[in-house]
């Protein structure tokens, strides 16, 4: 089968009032050119304006066998079956689940289902998220982080209601659960079609053409904020904040574009790596240096900055300014005591202890793996932990084997393919499991045993 | 002499008319008592065809808003019972075309309609309901909610109606208003025959396997092993041989003797792709299969399952429903572009 030929389908996961039916008027005012049906199973706050809206009571069926990857969803199979012998076919399908709904038999069923995987095509898993419920809805119930777990695209909505600290913890436990997925910040659902719909997600060779690696970096500061500043000295001061100390690195000639911002995080990256050295008030901090300020003392701190000629400044700090309300001032005349503020400001990821029960787990090495110890591995895990590994995603380097093998699952269900040929790039291999309790630390024992 | 065998029955499908409709044609009958064939498609169109010319006799489009989804034509052949996405039954006179009844069953799809063997009464299914029609229209049974939506219905008599679904088949015996038999199993079940003396119900499930019980004992058994869900079953009319699909080979399990259970299938492999129908000739034992890579063909089956072609034709696009002419001298099948094609069926026996 032409895998062209095949009717892309959007699964909308997340709990009500997040803001689905939302989005899904945003898609079918915005997509007026294309065809598109709309499978309902819960009837949201708004209606849903146009398109060809199916309501379909959700019905899982699991089956005798007992095996969760058998378990489907039975109106899709009875509606979509139906949808795929009209003659003036559609372009496109989106499937929006109840709040409730655990999406592994929604993904399963376009995998398990001879009829249906023949004509639609899993595009992606969208999971909408109340920016200012989640953090309860996380603790109280399984369906929510599920919906976190499988989601390729998580539409963080609502986020005028809480403010910019709130967002990124959010943010990063949620990343933290699910390292794989993309998060995406909307007020009113009103996020760009593009990173929602034909997300080919499902299709790793796409994925990985477009983003050579499944995980999404993960950095040791929060906030980064470039000044530019002329010769002289200027002093960063500190209020009282949640910790005694703070690192910090401090870098010349750091641009304001997003890809001149990424260039001097790697490069602080590696700065943070080292042990940092420790600094007292009243101190001049160095550049290019991984520096712990000591903030022990009562009120503000101060630091100073020596310039011997003009550039522009980047500070990658452990916490965000916000925290310790971090303001920057001159020292000298005519402008002694005035407030510089930052020509751009960013917020980074940060790494997080996981204290979800629902968590990423990634690994990654140099070198080549014995296919054999791989395969029986990797099929023990998942007739043990097949219940709990939502969703699988890595690529893996075979030894002899001039191909990328690139595999993905959801729960057991499970594909591994060869991809592009590795060439002169160096063999590694990474794996990324969202799951749920799963212990990283064997299975990164475990996956050692596999190298070569 | 001994090692001269008889002849099996040479036959042979006789290119007879072919025609079109406007959209993929899904369920399809004869009427008339083989007068006229019935098409209905995806988008709502219902047509008759002569069946000796295969001229448009007549042609009624839209009938069912959203989408027809179902047939049964009654025993007489004299109305046509369509139903749809709209939750709606309608009548319609076989001779004309002409409505004779519109019945709003309720919101839903009506996915599943079936005539009682008497022709009295129409059993229809829509959504967790199954709901038994007299001849006027009129409503005079109406069963439970059922635990997920009716996948398939089938008469045991002419007063015992079957329904099956997610996790269960049960008999309703509609003149006393009661449930006659409950078999209840965890899977999803999507097709079901009743063989034609009323004991052994077989069912086709999502994962892909054949379910089947033996009412008199309540004794069940699977049959597993499918590559694909076993869609389209069929029983020959004396109720020796279930002929399956559920891939591109049709299974066929002998009830003969302590059969099927232990015992080895005969298989049919014919097609190259998935088999789409499967239906038995009204009388004696040839199954007619057709298949997603269009070819239709008609196998001669022992009593043991096992079975020879006896002729197979090509109908150009993936065949959706097949259907033996009341006399069994022909043969229609209609597939996903439209296409409808009548062969003529002759057997020569010699023995």
């Amino acid at each position: 089968m032409n895998p062209e030929n095949k009717v892309p389908v959007t699964i909308l996961t997340g709990f009500l009032g997040s803001g689905k039916t939302t989005l899904l008027n945003r898609i079918l005012g915005e997509e007026h050119g294309k065809r598109i049906a709309v499978i309902e199973n819960e009837y949201g706050e708004v209606g849903i304006d146009q398109g060809l809206v199916i309501d379909a009571d959700e019905e899982v069926f699991e089956m005798s066998n007992g095996c969760i990857c058998c378990t489907v969803r039975g109106d899709l199979i009875r509606v979509l079956g139906n949808l795929m012998k009209r003659r003036d076919k559609f372009d496109y399908v989106l499937v929006e689940t109840t709040g409730l709904a655990d999406p592994g038999p929604v993904a399963q069923t376009f995998f398990m289902d001879e009829e249906i995987s023949s004509e639609f095509t899993l595009d992606g898993i969208v999971t909408l998220v109340d920016a200012a419920h989640i953090d309860q809805q996380l603790g109280r119930s399984n369906e929510s982080s599920e919906q976190v777990a499988f989601a390729d695209v998580i539409v963080l909505n609502k986020t005028d209601l809480v403010s910019d600290k709130a967002l990124t913890n959010i943010e990063s436990r949620l990343k933290d659960m699910n390292r794989m997925t993309r998060i995406i910040r909307a007020k009113q659902a009103d996020v760009p079609i593009e990173t929602v719909l034909n997300l080919s997600a499902f299709d790793l060779d796409e994925v990985l053409k477009r983003r050579p690696s499944f995980l999404e970096p993960e950095y040791p500061f929060e906030w980064s904020g470039v000044f530019p500043l002329d010769e002289g000295k200027y002093e960063l001061i500190l209020e009282e904040g949640p910790d005694p100390e703070m690192s910090l690195v401090a870098i010349l000639d750091q641009g304001c574009t997003e890809d001149e911002l990424k260039e001097g995080a790697e490069s602080c990256v590696r700065y943070y790596a080292e042990a940092p050295e420790e600094l007292t008030p009243n101190n001049i901090i160095p550049y290019e240096k991984h520096v712990n300020l000591n903030l022990q003392s009562q009120g503000s701190k101060r630091f100073i900055l020596d310039q011997k000629k003009f550039s522009k400044v980047g500070l990658f700090t452990q916490h965000t300014a916000e925290e310790f309300e971090i303001k920057l001032k001159s020292l000298n005349e005519p402008n002694s005591g005035n407030i510089i503020l930052p020509e751009s400001e960013r917020i980074w990821v940060a790494e997080h202890e996981h204290d979800d029960e629902v968590g990423s787990i990634a690994i990654e090495r140099d070198g080549d793996v014995d296919p054999e110890k791989l395969n029986t591995w990797m099929g023990k895990l998942l007739a043990e932990k097949g219940v709990d590994i939502f969703r699988t995603k890595g690529f893996i380097s075979y030894a002899g084997n001039p191909k990328r093998i690139v595999f993905q699952g959801v729960h057991m269900l499970f594909t591994a393919q060869p991809d592009k040929e590795w060439g002169d790039e160096p063999r590694k291999n990474q794996l990324v499991f969202i799951g749920r309790n799963l212990d990283e630390e064997q299975m990164q024992k475990d996956f050692d045993k596999c190298l070569i | 002499m001994s090692n001269i065998e008889p002849f099996l029955p040479r036959g042979m499908l006789h290119e007879g008319w072919s025609s079109e409709v406007d959209d993929y044609a899904i369920v399809c009958g004869w009427a008339m008592r083989g007068k006229i064939f019935v098409v209905g498609d995806a988008a709502g169109g219902l047509y008759a065809f002569d069946s000796l010319k295969g001229n448009t006799i007549w042609k009624n489009d839209n009938v069912h808003k959203g989408g027809l989804l179902s047939i049964s034509i009654n025993l007489d052949g004299d109305i046509i019972s369509t139903g749809g996405q709209d939750g709606c039954v309608r009548f319609w006179g076989s001779e004309d075309g002409k409505e004779i009844k519109k019945i709003e069953i309720g919101k839903g799809w009506v996915e599943h309609l079936k005539h009682s063997p008497d022709g009295n009464y129409l059993s229809v299914a829509l959504s967790k309901n199954a709901y038994v029609l007299n001849s006027e229209g009129q409503e005079i049974w109406r069963s439970e909610n059922h635990p997920s939506t009716i996948s398939a219905i089938a008469w045991a008599t002419n007063n015992e109606l079957a329904t099956a679904c997610y996790g269960q088949v049960a008999f309703y015996q509609i003149n006393k208003n009661k449930i006659n038999q409950k078999l209840e199993w965890q899977g999803s079940l999507i097709s079901m025959v009743i063989s034609p003396n009323g004991d052994i119900v077989a069912c086709g499930s999502q994962d892909n396997s054949v379910h089947f019980w033996r009412r008199s004992t309540g004794h069940d058994a699977e049959m597993t092993g499918y590559p694909c869900k076993p869609s389209n079953i069929s029983f020959d009319h004396t109720g020796t041989l279930l002929a399956t699909g559920g891939s591109e080979r049709v299974t066929v399990w002998s009830f003969e003797g302590n059969g099927p259970e232990g015992t080895i299938p005969g298989e049919l492999g014919h097609h190259t792709q998935p088999v789409t129908s499967l239906s038995f000739s009204n009388k004696g034992m040839l199954v007619a299969s057709g298949s997603r890579d269009g070819s239709v063909v008609v196998s001669f089956l022992e009593k043991n399952g096992n079975g020879n072609p006896v002729g197979a034709a090509f109908s150009g696009n993936s065949v959706s429903a097949i259907a033996w002419r009341p006399d069994d001298c022909a043969i229609a099948a209609v597939n996903s572009e439209g296409g409808i094609n009548l062969w003529n069926f002759k057997v020569r026996t010699e023995l």
